[in-house]
């Protein structure tokens, strides 16, 4: 569990330590990113507790769901629609989605264990 | 594929995107107050961004009525700084009269000299010579005949006559405004030539008795007599400028 926590300080110290600056109108993508990154991390766990993680999945299920998301809002930026908000809206159920069925997964094997 | 390196990989897949996720956060974070300090805006919110330009809008229309105000006050203090010019020109004309009536600009106008000399009668013996010469008293009677007939002002030998100069005598020397005199003496005065001479002239007058005693004057009326300005200076040192209407006691 080390490993993640690591991982999570040393992008906070970064954030912290390199001062880049975005842009007005890119402040939606970074939000878009940062809501891809959430949900495939949650997606990630709930994986491994339903014993069926796979690395390859799970970066490449990262890496195109942001690019269409950022994909999504430079159209929305052409046509003046905010189109990323259909990103958010849907990174936002799978996020609850992931986090209702890791709780499920970690009561039953909970439940489980005690049986 | 074994469960056990699939698993195994989970948590450096984990630490590559949290580190991902807490360096945008904090990328946004830091973003998003540099945006409300460099906009000074509280907030970016639309709502709350309305409600302060409306408040500002508020706040500009009650400026411009004060702006509006202010120039109506401007152009009431530069009236009223017009009028202050005015007055100033106004004061000045009255400070240039009072100083031509108190004595100390020069001053011309019809009026008439009168010329003084010693007596040139020789003396018989037993007379006293203090008969033969002309006293300060003898021009001091003089001046106040004249302002007496109406005279507007007068010189004795150049030296104005103010309402602090004194005419007095040091041995046979006499002064006026402290300033030593020689006969002949010249009283000059301004004013209604004909009131002067008629007033200097009249029986008993100062300019009949000195004749009497064979004193030379001679009375001559001028079309246009010149007296210069006082010279010295007015000393007020216990005098202090009363209230209007304050009573002599």
């Amino acid at each position: 569990m080390w490993l993640p926590a690591a991982g999570l300080i040393i992008g906070v110290v970064l954030g912290f330590l390199i001062s880049v600056e975005i842009p007005l109108g890119y402040v939606k993508y970074t939000a878009i990113a940062i809501l891809a990154a959430i949900d495939t991390i949650l997606g990630g766990l709930r994986a491994q507790l339903e014993d069926r993680f796979d690395l390859a999945v799970f970066l490449s299920g990262f890496v195109v769901n942001a690019t269409f998301a950022a994909l999504l809002a430079g159209i929305g930026d052409l046509l003046g629609l905010d189109i990323y908000l259909g990103a958010v809206i849907a990174f936002s159920i799978r996020i609850f989605d992931n986090i209702g069925f890791i709780r499920r997964d970690v009561i039953a094997r909970y439940m489980k264990s005690r049986r | 594929m074994t469960r056990k390196p699939a698993a195994a990989r989970l948590p450096g897949a984990l630490a590559i995107l949290l580190a991902l996720v807490g360096f945008l956060v904090i990328t946004q974070v830091r973003n998003e107050w540099r945006i409300r300090r460099a906009l000074r805006l509280p907030s970016t919110r639309l709502e709350e961004l309305a409600f302060e330009l409306r408040d500002q809008e508020r706040g500009r229309a009650a400026l411009e009525k004060q702006i509006s105000e202010m120039r109506v006050r401007l152009v009431e203090y530069e009236a009223a700084a017009a009028e202050g010019r005015a007055a100033a020109a106004r004061m000045n004309r009255a400070l240039q009269e009072t100083r031509s009536l108190v004595g100390l600009t020069r001053l011309e106008g019809p009026g008439i000299a009168i010329e003084l000399s010693d007596s040139q009668k020789p003396l018989r013996p037993g007379d006293d010579p203090n008969k033969n010469i002309l006293h300060y008293t003898d021009i001091a009677a003089i001046v106040a005949d004249l302002w007496a007939a109406g005279a507007e002002a007068i010189s004795v030998n150049g030296e104005r006559v103010v309402s602090s100069t004194g005419i007095s005598c040091v041995g046979t020397t006499i002064l006026a405004n402290a300033k030593r005199m020689a006969p002949p003496y010249l009283v000059a005065a301004i004013g209604d030539q004909k009131a002067l001479q008629r007033e200097m002239r009249q029986p008993g007058g100062t300019v009949e008795q000195l004749v009497a005693f064979g004193f030379p004057v001679k009375l001559t009326p001028r079309d246009r007599v010149e007296l210069p300005g006082y010279r010295g200076a007015f000393r007020f040192d216990y005098a202090v400028a009363g209230a209007d209407g304050a009573k002599e006691r």
